[in-house]
């Protein structure tokens, strides 16, 4: 399993343990594939797949969350992600590559305009040096690639002690500045 | 000028220890190269041909003579003696190990100055208008916007990783010095009728492979919105930027795929959910940053007529004096005082915008000696000293003589802008500078260039742009064919408010055969302008089929 940090919005960043699978499912898998236990499902698979009774019935117990692919034009399902939120216990957002930027802006947006207050996790491609922008922009849940230092990865937060925009954990720090 | 406060500076001091910490794992090679290159670039460092570039920001094009003396110490220790100035207002050194990297940036942030975001897939240096603040035709001053946005740019979270590089420009005044339509974001700023700072926002211009000159999509926008407008642009950009193709990744070519109307709706309903947001500019930030751009503390004097500024020179300097005065000198805002460009283009000898450590300890004297220490860096690879006393001109003259500066070439047809080409950028299909200087030493005759008056050359060797070879009267772009160096012409470019894509004359040429070509693109230029016809106005009147006929008649292995 993955090295997984929390950074809650307000506290440390530290590890912890993992109990969420990731499912990446390809062309033509069906519930075969879907592991026992809490998986995190491609929002695709979810839309297509969903709605059919015996994942209802796992997503009530709260085992089925769904990740977002750089592609998926969140703000264009806004529906079935309001009704999904009730039911996924966390969200994640996936990086195939890390200099793929898409998933920072859908997840500003499920902060700002979707409400989201749970768990925001950013799985593939997740790298040391991502680590702040992407705790900028509302994750707080990282499942750091493999072969990433989690000590070196935990000092990142903490290494630029101010900031020039407003984001989901703080206001910019000049604001404090002009108030004085 | 602007200040760092203590946030500014802690900001840059962490940024500092942050990349030494990550030059240090890429050393260990506990970073890959392909991990640590968009990290390397973010703080401005490219891996050249021949060793690592480092590009430093210069915001706006504004800096003091302490940072200059700064630079030419870098120059000097970790370089070869010289910098060069950018198309973008910036300054890169060409011969740099990565080792070296964390102690210039160290050494940079002593000034107040860092390197980050000048390149990269992110918002980029912010670009004004090198006049700002004293300009004749100012509309109002653009550097407090300027500041601002590059505050607000600057490690944006959301923004780092765009498809492509994201350039905002902006400009306040009749002219655009700017080139503000030829960026991602151009920006004039204006006062409306009760007297509010109001901005027009123009989005999808550009240079590059595909030239495209932005269109407005938004007007009268309050410059407390900025923020938050901008916001809007960039998170369409980053959500819907095509990142299959690195030459279709600039946002032009996503307003053009859905059409500058569309995408200005998509911005509109992202933008409506910003509007007012806690980004939102402050009055008090305005007025914290509005604190550096007062006025200097000018002198009660009275203008000096031509004759007046004439009669301090000897009468053997009478000439060359003149043809400085009448090239490079300009118009003040302040009666007594003139603003004097000092021209980095020696004819023939160095490349466009290099300046050596010993002419930048010299500027910086000047700097201090005539123009409250500050120096301002144009587009067009030249610097400016912008508060200088009519009654000092002969004197600085003089100094800036004695340090090749003084070359009355501003505008003319040497005052050419070039990157630095296939001697440097390992991007570069064909070398620059060699174009540049050769060019430079057919056309030194200042009688001659001064009876063509105005003409911007501009050379590019890549489809990058980097000359802005497209804006130029003549635009020359480098282009690589079956392994061997060509040059491709475009005639009828223009910045400003009229800017123009110039248009490809044809077949390109051997390196050896462009200033014949030049020549004769100029003697068309000669018999057909009618009186005070500028060149560009020529071209635009005749079009481009008589230079075309000429050109391609009498210079053999076209």
């Amino acid at each position: 399993m993955p090295k997984l940090i929390r950074y809650p919005k307000q506290g440390q960043a530290q590890l912890v343990p993992n109990d969420w699978q990731v499912f990446r499912a390809t062309e033509g898998e069906e519930s075969a594939a879907l592991t026992p236990g809490k998986v995190i499902v491609p929002f695709t698979w979810w839309t297509s797949h969903g709605a059919k009774e015996q994942y209802q019935g796992r997503a009530l117990k709260g085992e089925i969350s769904v990740w977002f692919a750089p592609e998926d034009d969140i703000l264009a399902h806004r529906d079935v992600i309001l009704a999904g939120l009730k039911l996924w216990p966390i969200l994640a957002i996936d990086f195939p590559v890390f200099r793929d930027g898409r998933g920072y802006s859908t997840a500003a947006l499920l902060r700002e305009r979707f409400g989201w207050d749970g768990e925001l996790r950013a799985i593939g491609d997740v790298l040391i040096d991502q680590l702040l922008p992407l705790s900028r922009v509302g994750f707080d849940s990282f499942s750091i690639r493999n072969d990433q230092s989690p000590d070196v990865a935990l000092a990142q937060f903490n290494s630029v002690a101010y900031q020039f925009q407003d984001d989901w954990r703080a206001q910019r720090s000049q604001k404090q500045v002009s108030l004085k | 000028m602007y200040q760092y406060d203590e946030i500014d500076q802690r900001l840059v001091d962490d940024r500092v220890a942050q990349f030494r910490d990550q030059v240090k794992r890429r050393l260990s090679d506990d970073l890959s190269e392909e991990e640590f290159r968009p990290l390397r670039l973010q703080n401005g460092l490219y891996l050249q041909r021949h060793a690592y570039m480092l590009r430093v920001a210069i915001p706006y094009g504004l800096f003091n003579s302490k940072q200059l003396r700064t630079l030419a110490h870098i120059a000097n220790k970790y370089d070869r003696g010289y910098g060069h100035f950018t198309t973008r207002q910036n300054i890169q050194f060409n011969w740099l190990s990565l080792e070296s990297t964390p102690e210039i940036l160290a050494d940079l942030a002593k000034v107040q100055m860092h390197a980050i975001q000048t390149s990269g897939n992110c918002i980029r240096n912010i670009t004004s208008d090198p006049f700002a603040g004293v300009a004749g035709d100012e509309i109002v001053d653009p550097r407090v916007v300027c500041e601002l946005l590059r505050q607000w740019s600057t490690l944006h979270p959301e923004f780092a990783y765009l498809p492509r590089k994201f350039k905002i420009a902006v400009c306040a005044s009749k002219e655009d010095r700017a080139i503000v339509a030829a960026h991602d974001v151009g920006l004039y700023l204006y006062k409306n009728e009760a007297g509010d700072l109001r901005a027009d926002v123009l989005v999808g211009g550009g240079m590059g492979r595909t030239p495209i000159l932005g269109v407005v999509i938004k007007r009268d926008l309050p410059w407390q919105e900025l923020p938050n407008y901008l916001s809007a642009v960039l998170r369409v950009y980053n959500r819907f930027g095509r990142r299959d193709n690195m030459y279709k990744a600039r946002i032009k070519i996503l307003v053009k795929a859905i059409g500058p109307e569309e995408f200005a709706r998509q911005v509109e309903s992202e933008y409506e959910h910003w509007v007012e947001s806690n980004s939102t500019f402050t009055n008090a930030e305005w007025t914290r940053v509005a604190q550096y751009f007062t006025k200097p503390a000018y002198k009660n004097l009275n203008p000096l007529s031509s004759n007046e500024i004439l009669e301090q020179a000897t009468s053997a300097d009478q000439q060359a004096f003149t043809r400085w005065l009448d090239r490079n000198v300009k118009s003040h805002q302040v009666p007594g005082y003139a603003s004097v460009v000092l021209s980095l283009k020696p004819h023939g000898t160095v490349a466009p915008g290099d300046v050596t450590t010993e002419q930048m300890l010299a500027i910086a004297d000047l700097a201090d000696q005539y123009s409250f220490g500050e120096i301002r860096a144009t587009h067009e690879q030249n610097l400016v000293l912008a508060d200088v006393e009519q009654s000092s001109l002969y004197s600085l003259w003089q100094s800036a003589r004695q340090q090749s500066l003084a070359l009355p070439n501003i505008g003319y047809l040497t005052d050419i802008i070039a990157c630095p080409g296939g001697d440097f950028c390992s991007l570069a299909n064909a070398k620059s500078i060699p174009i540049a200087n050769d060019i430079q030493k057919r056309f030194d005759d200042l009688d001659y260039l001064h009876d063509l008056g105005d003409i911007s050359l501009n050379i590019s060797g890549c489809m990058n742009s980097c000359g802005h070879h497209h804006v130029g009267n003549i635009g020359i772009l480098g282009v690589d064919k079956d392994g061997q160096e060509w040059y491709q012409v475009t005639l009828g470019g223009e910045q400003g408010l009229n800017a123009a894509i110039g248009k490809v004359i044809g077949p390109s040429f051997f390196a050896e055969d462009m200033p014949d070509v030049i020549s004769k693109v100029i003697d068309v230029y000669v018999e057909k302008r009618e009186p005070t016809e500028k060149f560009v106005d020529t071209v635009h009147r005749i079009g481009i089929a008589p230079f075309k006929e000429r050109v391609y008649a009498e210079v053999k292995r076209a």
